[in-house]
Parts: structure tokens; sequence; C-alpha cells
């Protein structure tokens, strides 16, 4: 595969080769940059996700919601968890502060290092993994484990509840999700998001894997909204009667790694559908027509810069309408009862992914053209 | 014979079971089928009145910078004036709790009641406006004052003195955009904002109310005369 596009690794480091530095040096220093720049990217976005929430449920209710902190309550997540920062960090008497602590940890690393396979561009993720989309499937499972493991802990029924909640809602919902992945891998004959991405470019909008997954998006989006355990499937959480669930017991910091990990993992599922299923950072327009229409060589570096810009601003676009439909959907869905839930998981999203992925391999073989043969 | 003709109609028997049981399965897809374009379609309905409400104004009224204007037959914090008060203790009596404290003693010289002290305790009140509305002498009237919160309850049981106090208005205090409340809009309006003060209300005025009244009321009696006398005549 040819790398076309920017490549800011290699100017990096040919910058520091032009400052004395040797490669095995200037790949180290490179190396935390990436990291850094995608945890602030990410809490970013979750700054972002919890102010568009909190004006967007006031919208729908008609209320005008965060307005004093900062020019439009810009300001209030940053309010909201430095709140949480300096808050009292409490460990029940009878709780197992190991495991208590453990907990909403190994909740948050997952989702975190999840991020790792988001490519905003040709270039601009942080690691092109050849597993790709199959490290973020991995990764997500182990959620339910810190989620059980906090909720066991705690020593608490509601908690407790919760956490088997939790889990059990994971578990029934990884299987279609990684089946209705599996149709897009199966299209694209790669697990790499980059690869996901390019093969979904040719031709602007019209070749965006909805079109030819529409089952597998909705599939994909159900379940993402289950595993991210918001409304119409908050029910480890469901407040009328769990409290809290496994978040009963936790305050401060603690419990500002729950509400982190859940609002980074609602970017990273709407990041994700937006990659495998619209088109990634891809404009609704191939770049490459629009160089050609302004008559400028692919590789200069205006195209380029353009390029790198359009792919950030569209991934992000994309990404933040689909929170804002998740948002949408959490004022219009009421909730579903745990057997429902399961119901949903099992007897109806597993059978339709099934028939999804063996429809999309006869049509591979039937119009390999289209369907990537 | 008899034989080929039973394994005919045992033949014909189990291909109608089978049938049945392709068609109950087929039917059971296109139940589940249609079960779920429902489901969606009412989901899109609901997506669509929410999504409706994004383009709504918001109706919040925030609260200490701006007030909604009480209406004229708001029952709030009583007002009392203690020198047009008799000391009969009607107000006690109407009071659901006979709650005014009425501190009276007779002068024996004058023999008439001698009022020391009036209270009303604003913790225990319900307005119900009972006491308003029986005072002889009209020294009990209501407020528009609702803001009543305090950091201790005993402070709520106002004296004389506190109770001659009156409230500031919502329209006169310069801090306070005073907004106007749904029914004192003009027709169609929902947004209190959107209403410049001389915009007139939806319906009557009070005073025209009043005015309406005075003249039914006349032409209730003419017509009422004016059938007596058709009734005179007939009985002539």
């Amino acid at each position: 595969m040819v790398n076309s596009g920017l490549d800011i690794e290699l100017s990096f480091n040919q910058a520091m080769k032009g400052f004395g530095i040797s490669p095995e040096i200037a790949h180290l220093l490179w190396l935390p940059l990436p990291m850094l720049l995608v945890l602030i990217a990410a809490v970013i976005g979750v700054l972002v996700t919890v102010w568009l929430e909190r004006k967007v449920s006031a919208a729908a209710q008609q209320r005008i919601g965060p307005e004093y902190a900062g020019a439009l309550g810009i300001l209030q997540p940053m309010a909201d968890g430095l709140k949480l920062l300096v808050k009292e960090d409490i460990i029940p008497a009878r709780a197992d502060s190991l495991l208590f602590t453990l907990g909403p940890i190994l909740v948050l690393v997952p989702v975190i290092l999840s991020w790792l396979i988001v490519p905003f561009g040709q270039n601009l993720l942080i690691s092109n993994v050849g597993i790709g989309i199959f490290l973020w499937i991995a990764l997500s499972s182990i959620q339910p484990i810190g989620l059980l493991m906090s909720g066991y802990a705690s020593n608490n029924k509601y908690s407790l509840l919760g956490g088997l909640r939790a889990a059990a809602q994971s578990i029934s919902y990884e299987i279609p999700l990684a089946l209705s992945v599996l149709a897009i891998v199966l299209m694209t004959n790669s697990l790499s998001t980059v690869d996901i991405v390019q093969q979904q470019n040719g031709l602007g909008v019209i070749s965006w894997n909805i079109w030819r997954q529409p089952v597998g998006f909705l599939i994909f989006w159900i379940c993402a909204l289950a595993e991210c355990e918001r409304l119409p499937f908050d029910l480890p959480e469901a407040e009328e009667e769990l409290v809290a669930g496994y978040q009963t017991e936790y305050a401060g910091m603690k419990f500002a790694l729950f509400y982190l990990g859940s609002y980074i993992n609602l970017v990273l599922s709407a990041l994700l559908v937006s990659v495998l299923y619209l088109g990634g950072w891809g404009f609704p327009i191939p770049v490459e027509w629009l160089a050609s229409w302004l008559h400028q060589p692919i590789h200069s570096p205006i195209i380029e810069i353009l390029t790198g810009s359009i792919g950030i601003i569209m991934t992000i676009l994309k990404a933040y309408l689909l929170v804002f439909f998740a948002i949408l959907l959490r004022w219009t869905t009421p909730r579903v009862r745990i057997d429902q839930l399961l119901d949903l998981g099992w007897k109806f999203l597993l059978p339709i992914s099934l028939v999804n992925l063996l429809v999309t391999a006869s049509l591979k073989l039937a119009f390999p053209l289209a369907f990537g043969g | 014979m008899k034989k080929n003709d039973n394994w005919i109609n045992v033949n014909i028997r189990i291909s109608e079971i089978q049938f049945d049981l392709m068609m109950g399965f087929f039917q059971k897809i296109i139940d589940y089928t249609k079960d779920a374009i429902n489901a969606a379609s009412y989901l899109t309905q609901g997506l669509a009145v929410t999504f409706d409400h994004m383009r709504r104004r918001p109706v919040t009224v925030q609260y200490p910078y701006e007030k909604l204007i009480p209406s004229e037959r708001y029952r709030g914090r009583i007002h009392y004036e203690f020198d047009k008060c008799i000391a009969c203790e009607v107000c006690v009596r109407v009071c659901p709790i006979n709650l005014p404290v009425v501190d009276w003693v007779m002068n024996k010289e004058t023999k008439k009641k001698e009022l020391r002290n009036y209270s009303i305790d604003f913790g225990a009140c319900i307005f119900c406006g009972n006491c308003v509305e029986y005072c002889p002498t009209n020294c009990l009237s209501m407020t528009e004052e609702y803001e009543l919160a305090a950091f201790d309850r005993h402070s709520l049981n106002y004296d004389n003195v506190a109770l001659g106090r009156l409230p500031t208005s919502v329209t006169t205090d310069p801090s306070v955009q005073p907004l106007r409340e749904l029914a004192y809009l003009p027709k169609g309006k929902m947004d209190p904002h959107e209403v410049s003060p001389d915009d007139l209300r939806v319906g009557k005025l009070p005073a025209e109310v009043m005015d309406w009244m005075k003249t039914d009321a006349l032409n209730n009696q003419s017509q009422q005369v004016n059938s007596n006398e058709v009734k005179d005549t007939h009985l002539d």
C-alpha cells in the first residue's frame, strides 16, 4: 500500500535528525506525543459531549441549560469535573478497598486504549495495528469485568445488581456487535481501521458502507448504545430501581472515572460508527476530485494540509452528529426491562446479524466488484 | 384396494401437516417482521416529536432576574392595617386553625377593646383567605408577596409591624424583569419575552367585563319588563 497524505511522524523524525539526534532517541521522543494528544483529545471530546448533552437535553425539554459557567455554559463540564476532583474519596467500611479502587480503573483504561485505532486521517492515528477493529472488540470485553468488580466490591445490593446487569448486557451485545463488524471486515478484507475507511472513499458518499450494510449499521448502533449503557439500555444504572447501579457507592474522583469512561465510550462508539459505516475521515466528495478541479497535484502541501484538516473535521462532525442522535434517542425512548434487553440481544439482533453476515458473504461472491471481492 | 386408499390418505395428511407447519413458520416470520417494522415506525415518530422540540424556545423564567407578575386574585402574604382593626376576632374564628393572635385588653374606663398586638404565623398559614374574606373592617388583605423563605421558622411569625409592610412589586423592582403569565399574554403568544408591555391580553379586561355585565343586566331588566307587559295585556 502506498502511503499518501501527511506523515507527521516522518517529518518529526527528520526534524530531530536535523538537530543531530539519533533516530532511536527521536522515536522515543515521538512516542509520548500522540498518546498525550489522544488523551487530551479524548478528554476535550468528553467535555464537549457533556456540554452538548446538557444543552440538547435542555432544548428537548424547552429549558435553557447551563448558562453562566463561561459563554453558553461551555465551562460547565469543567466545573463538574473540578467539583468531583476536590470531593472526598470515600471507600465504604465493609467494601473490598483494593477491588473497589481497581474497578473504575479497569473500566476506563480499555476505553482510552481503544482510541489507539481511531483514525482521523490517512496517518492521523496512533498506530495502524493490523488487527485494528478486533483490538477494540477485545478491549471492550475487559470493561464488564471492571463493572462487575466494582459492583461486587461495593458490598451493596444495588451495586451488585447493577454490576451483574452491566456484565450480562455487555456480554450479550458484544456478539451481534462483533458479527456486524465481521461483515464489514469481510467486505474490506482487512481488520485495520485505515483500510476500512479507504475502502469506503472511492466514490465519496455513495461508497460509504451504510448503503451496503444498512442492517449492520442499525445493529452496530443499537449494540454500541447498549455497550455504552445509554438510554434506552441504561438499566445497569437505572436510578428508579437501582439508585445508581454499580456507581452507587462511588464518590469523588472514582466516580469521575466512571463518568469519564462512559462519555469517552460514547464518543468512541460514535467515532467507530463513522469509521465503519460513514466513511470515517472521507468528505462526501472525494478529495482527489476536488484537487483535480482546483488543478492542484494531490501531493502539493496545500492540498495535503487541506486533506488533513478536512479529515479531522469530517470525522469529528460525523461522530458528533451521532452523539446528537444518541442524545435525542435518550429523550425519546423509554428504558427497556432486563428481560426485554436480553431478548432483543439474543433473539433478535443475534440472528439478524448472522443473516446479515451470510447475505454479505453471498453478495461478495455474487458481486465482487461492489462488495470487495 | 382399501389399503392403497389409506396410504394415499396418510400421504395427503402428512403433506397437509407439513404445509401447515411451513405456513406457521412463514406466518411467524411475517408477524415478526411486521412487529419490527411497527416498532421502528413508532420510534421514528417519537424521534420526530423530540426533534421538533429543538426549534421551540425555552419556557424558562430565570427566576431571581425575571419574575412572573402574580394575577389580580393572587393569594400571597397577608397585609394588615393595625388602625382599622376592631379586635373582633372574626379572623380567628373563620381560620381553619385559629391562627391569628389578637392581643387586646378591655379598657374599663372607655368600655372598649384596646388592641395591643396582632400576629399571624406564615409558617402555619395555608393562605386560604378566609380571614380576608370575613374581616368586617377590611383591615386584612392579600398581597402578591410569595418569597417567604427564612433561615428560622420563628421569623415567619409576623407581628403587626411586619404585617403592615407592603411588598416590593415585581413591576416596580428595578432589579427584576417582570414577565406576564400565560393567561395574560395576547392571543397566540406563548413566550412572555416577546411581548411588549402595551400589548393587551386576550379576552376582556375586568373593566370591560364589568361594563358588559351592567349592560347585560339592563337588557335583561327591560326584557323582563316587556314580557311582563305582554303578560298583562294577555290577562286583560
